[in-house]
């Protein structure tokens, strides 16, 4: 039952490569509904602010005027306070809800965009920086198109809403505030100039500093090994004491930002009491300040602060958006990376390979001649020509894979061998593991219930691909084996050798190896060594 | 250099605080006066009073308490983050020495090597250098605000309290519980966080044989869940914050509203409420600044955590602080008749061995990968264990064995920082910094980056390049015992040869140990096989 190899075509193996990740575009789609909510009740608690301001202005400015207080009045404000609060309060659990379904979501789309990635993709990644990726990214972009969009869009309805309702009393004052907000809006502008050039020039002079401490961490076993730890202590305060200087300038401006906000403010507080004053007195005739009731001004005092509340909100999520920002990118420029290629094997293009049902096969040549190449054409990991056992290619399900890098769950001895597999009993399980020698290794005492920590840290590469190949023997499935007996001990390679030809009495065995031993014993033995032609000799 | 940090920032901390108590002051004065003016000349202005009211002296305050508020947070914010970055320093660098003198650094793989690792060890030194900015200050003035009000209600409108007092102690219920259940999704946070790192770097490390089984899918998405049930705690946590900061926004206008209330129910009428009005709107702006309570105690709950952490690390400090200076010392051999190999986590490996490392003859251990060769070599080094070998004429605790030992580590890294001082050889001549890197091949790579000091970061470097600057160190430390792990990993056959031909020749009138997993054809050396 052989047949010759024909090329299969992958879809998802496609040289074209995957579309952009576009991590930005796909959070905003999945905030829609979030933010819509949101906005709402964030647009109501803004207006039931208002009328609790409206309301206590008038219950205070009618009881120092010696008016009477209508019981309604002091009903309305208590309610309205209680409704503003309540409505807080859900817009704030609302805005925690929606950024947290937008990261998981997210992070869900990345885990499917990385189910899809081919594995040698996978392999040129940095396993610590997609951590920290997947990790800190999502949550990122989530608050930035949830709750820095919310506070973009509140800081343009929040002073719309608090300006119609000083109209409601003296649109002068209403105009007064609103006259201020150009000329903040420009301070903000001249600001945020002076902390982009700034923070470019300290990026450029000062950049190198900014991670020292974190460097000095991250190297500490070097350091000691060159018993440098005292001359890099003395180093490392000099270099953060130029840093944190270079940042306190920076400081400088970026504070003045809320400054500005702040005085703007205040101006406006001092502003309105004092024409307010002038006009109780009569002293002063000031259109729209003058003649008014004790309640209205007190009411105007009230609302003026409410009108640069969201601005200063928004200026607090600054941070928010260049985080946001640059988390996307770096989702992006991670997961819609151009697939890596491999180099050109001609020589495994050129194969014409027929593989019998069981046997053992080693595919031998020098390192870089397409072993392990043609071992994941074999697993369907890489897009070219494969030879197919049978008459169709091998499926995932059908393959166990023996490699020093191999997976291995935290738990026992026992649930490591059976992963990825069925329930066994513990005499097959026990059998296998001694015909390995994983019970009387030294080093892993305890048995089948001997404890593997996460990811398989307290294990050798040798445990390890003795782990997969006891699994590979109890899984009945086609085996390929990548460099199976590299690296380990003489007895143990023979452990090795020894249960591989067992299974291949069989099942198909593939092994990519430089073991000649193990060569030998192959039913069949492709040859990569010759550039131009493969030698198959049975 | 400490004490100026230290006296800096008391300074810095002393100025903010007055900025931050100027602040609020202001703040509360602002509302409060410009309402109280407003009242007052309301009521003047009903009458003949009008022309004698005395306005400008208020309305002078009002502009100050405004351009007093706008400086005084300017200065409050800019003073606290110079105090905090002042403390940063001596924080820093008091924590990197701690952990340098901390036995779990020299013991197991380094765990901060990793990136992953290494941004959260760095999230909890943020979180401990900014709490007292971020909690401490603003709890401070916020209750002395507090205290002045509260003091001011008494007197003014004494029944007032008890809706405040209620509120508050509403604020204080819900703030043990936030705290309480805080601290819990903390923990939850950190090890579905971790457990979820870790998963996925495992499977990371075993991409290629999950895709072959299959597997992949699985295991990356459980992964991935784990992080996002650790977003999940948090999204708990952040709803409890938001109870907290209801109850803690309708602070300022409950007791506003209440001031009043009471002061008109004590019969107070006219003039009389016009300085309950202003503790009324007093104590509005204070509740303003009630507005991020519950930020105020995430930063106290993630400030313990990160010290609990932080705290495992340097774990056992005190004891493995002493240096020892052995410059005169130049063992002509080491020996222990029957040392007990260990695991870096104590475990015992194999039967004892004895060990005889001579001056001029270099030692090669031999050894399958696991069999403990890395771990041998540390415990010689006196990185792990405390055994004591003997010299010539005298005993050598592990204490002193580090300090004469020059330990090459297979998987030593690049410092961010200069050429130079990536070669840790002080103030050596630029010709002797030449000469090792010839001897270890580097020498056209390093003009090609530009000289010995341009700046290098690890990721300028493949392995192969890294492993020889790391031997080019070996090459020009002066110590006289020399341990090489694995000097020849990541290099090629013949390249790798060369280079340590050249350095055994270097260390001939040195003890000095070579491990490798395959040997390579030397003459004059002493080879121990090791077996796991």
């Amino acid at each position: 039952m052989t047949i010759a190899a024909i090329p299969v075509p992958s879809p998802e193996l496609a040289a074209s490569g995957p579309a952009a990740f576009e991590a930005l575009s796909a959070a905003e789609r999945l905030a829609r509904p979030g933010l819509r909510g949101l906005l709402a009740l964030q647009a109501v608690r803004a207006v039931l602010r208002l009328g609790f301001a409206a309301t206590a202005a008038m219950a205070a400015g009618r009881l120092v005027m010696g008016e009477t207080v209508e019981p309604w009045l002091v009903a309305g404000m208590i309610a309205l306070l209680a409704a503003a609060c309540l409505a807080g309060f859900a817009a704030e659990r609302m805005q925690a809800s929606a950024e947290n379904a937008v990261s998981t979501r997210l992070r869900a789309l990345a885990s499917e965009r990385l189910g899809k990635m081919p594995a040698r993709q996978l392999q040129s990644l940095s396993t610590g920086g997609l951590i920290v990726s997947m990790q800190r990214h999502p949550e990122a972009i989530a608050a930035l198109v949830v709750g820095h969009r919310a506070a973009t869009a509140m800081m343009a309805a929040g002073p719309l809403l608090a300006a119609i309702a000083l109209c409601l009393v003296s649109w002068q004052a209403a105009l007064l505030v609103i006259s201020l907000t150009p000329v903040m809006v420009l301070f903000f502008a001249l600001v945020g100039n002076a902390i982009r050039r700034r923070a470019d020039a300290q990026e450029r002079a000062f950049g190198r500093l900014a991670g020292q401490f974190a460097d000095r961490v991250r190297t500490l076993p070097t350091i000691l090994a060159n018993h440098a730890t005292a001359s890099e202590e003395a180093k490392l305060g000099r270099r953060l004491e130029g840093y944190t200087g270079e940042t306190i300038g920076l400081l400088r401006i970026a504070f003045a930002n809320a400054g500005i906000i702040d005085f703007f403010a205040s101006l406006s507080i001092a502003i309105l009491a004092i024409f307010l004053g002038l006009g109780h007195l009569k002293l002063a005739t000031i259109p729209g300040f003058s003649n008014l009731e004790l309640w209205q001004s007190l009411f105007i005092l009230m609302i003026a602060p409410e009108y640069f509340a969201p601005f200063r909100r928004f200026s607090e999520q600054y941070h928010a958006k260049a985080e946001g920002l640059a988390a996307a990118a770096a989702l992006d420029r991670l997961l819609g990376a151009a697939p890596v290629t491999a180099c050109p094997l001609p020589v495994l293009d050129r194969l014409r390979l027929t593989l019998p049902a069981h046997g053992l096969v080693a595919i031998v040549g020098p390192s870089g001649s397409g072993k392990s190449t043609l071992l994941r054409r074999l697993a369907g990991l890489e897009p070219g020509a494969m030879p197919t056992p049978g008459t169709r290619p091998l499926a995932t399900g059908e393959i166990a894979w023996v490699s020093t890098d191999a997976y291995v769950p935290e738990g026992t001895l026992s649930e490591a061998m059976l992963w990825n597999g069925g329930a066994l009993d513990r005499t097959r399980l026990e059998n296998a593991a001694r015909a390995i020698g994983l019970l009387d290794d030294a080093l892993l005492p305890g048995g089948l219930d001997a404890r593997l920590d996460k990811g398989g840290a307290n294990l050798s590469g040798g445990q390890r691909l003795r782990i997969a190949v006891a699994r590979a023997q109890l899984s009945g499935r086609t085996v390929l084996a990548d460099e199976p007996t590299a690296k380990l001990d003489r007895a143990t390679a023979e452990a090795v050798r020894r249960m591989l030809i067992g299974i291949s009495g069989a099942r198909l065995v593939v092994v990519a190896t430089h073991d000649r031993e193990l060569a030998a014993a192959a039913d069949l033995v492709v040859d990569l060594t010759r550039d131009d032609t493969v030698e198959v000799a049975a | 250099m400490s004490t100026a940090f230290q006296s800096s920032s008391r300074k810095s901390w002393r100025l903010a605080t007055g900025f931050a108590f100027t602040a609020l002051a202001c703040a509360i004065l602002l509302g409060g006066v410009s309402a109280w003016l407003l009242g007052s000349v309301a009521i003047a202005g009903l009458s003949a009073a009008a022309f004698t009211f005395n306005f400008h002296t208020p309305a002078a305050f009002i502009r100050l308490f405004a351009v007093g508020r706008t400086a005084a947070r300017y200065g409050e914010r800019l003073t606290g983050h110079k105090a905090a970055l002042a403390d940063q320093i001596s924080r820093r660098v008091e924590l990197f020495a701690a952990m340098a003198a901390a036995p779990a650094v020299r013991r197991a793989g380094w765990q901060l090597g990793d990136d992953a690792r290494l941004a959260d060890y760095l999230d909890d030194v943020e979180d401990l250098d900014f709490a007292r900015l971020r909690a401490g200050l603003p709890a401070l003035t916020f209750a002395c605000g507090l205290a002045v009000l509260i003091v001011g209600s008494a007197v003014l409108a004494p029944l007032s309290l008890l809706p405040i007092i209620v509120l508050l102690l509403a604020t204080l219920f819900a703030g043990n519980r936030v705290a309480r259940a805080g601290a819990m999704a903390w923990r939850e946070t950190r090890s579905l966080r971790r457990g979820g790192a870790s998963r996925l770097g495992a499977a990371m490390a075993s991409a290629v044989p999950l895709k072959a089984e299959g597997a992949w899918n699985r295991e990356c998405t459980e992964a991935l869940a784990a992080l996002s049930r650790a977003d999940a705690a948090q999204l708990a946590l952040r709803r409890l914050q938001a109870m907290l900061d209801m109850i803690g926004g309708a602070l300022g206008p409950v007791a506003g509203v209440s001031v009043m209330a009471a002061a008109w129910y004590a019969g107070r009428q006219g003039t009389e409420l016009l300085a309950p009005m202003l503790l009324a709107f007093s104590w509005l702006a204070l509740g303003e600044t009630m507005n991020g309570a519950s930020r105020m105690l995430v930063a106290v709950l993630r400030r313990n955590a990160a010290r609990a952490e932080i705290g495992q690390w340097t774990r056992g400090t005190a004891a493995g602080r002493r240096e020892f200076a052995l410059d005169d010392i130049k063992p002509a051999l080491l020996l222990h008749g029957g040392l007990q190999r260990r695991a870096p986590d104590g475990r015992s490996i194999g039967t004892p061995i004895s060990l005889l490392l001579a001056r001029g003859q270099p030692t090669l251990l031999v050894g399958a990968s696991g069999s403990g060769k890395t771990s041998l070599l540390k415990q010689i080094a006196g990185w792990i264990g405390d055994d004591a070998f003997a010299t010539d004429d005298r005993i050598l605790s592990a204490g002193e064995r580090r300090a004469l030992v020059s330990l090459v580590l297979h998987d030593a890294v690049v410092l961010e920082d200069t050429v130079r001082a990536n070669l840790f050889a002080g103030d050596a001549p630029d010709a002797v910094l030449w000469r090792a890197l010839e001897a270890v091949e580097m020498d056209g790579r390093i003009r090609e980056a530009g000289g010995l000091d341009s700046w290098v970061r690890q990721d300028r470097f493949s392995l192969g390049e890294a492993q020889r600057i790391n031997l080019a160190r070996a090459w020009l430390s002066p110590q006289p015992v020399v341990l090489l792990d694995e000097p020849t990993e990541h290099l090629d056959e013949a390249q790798g040869e060369r280079i340590l031909e050249r350095l055994l020749a270097r260390f001939s009138d040195r003890i000095v140990v070579v491990s490798t997993h395959r040997a390579p054809p030397l003459r004059d050396v002493r080879t121990i096989e090791l077996q796991p």
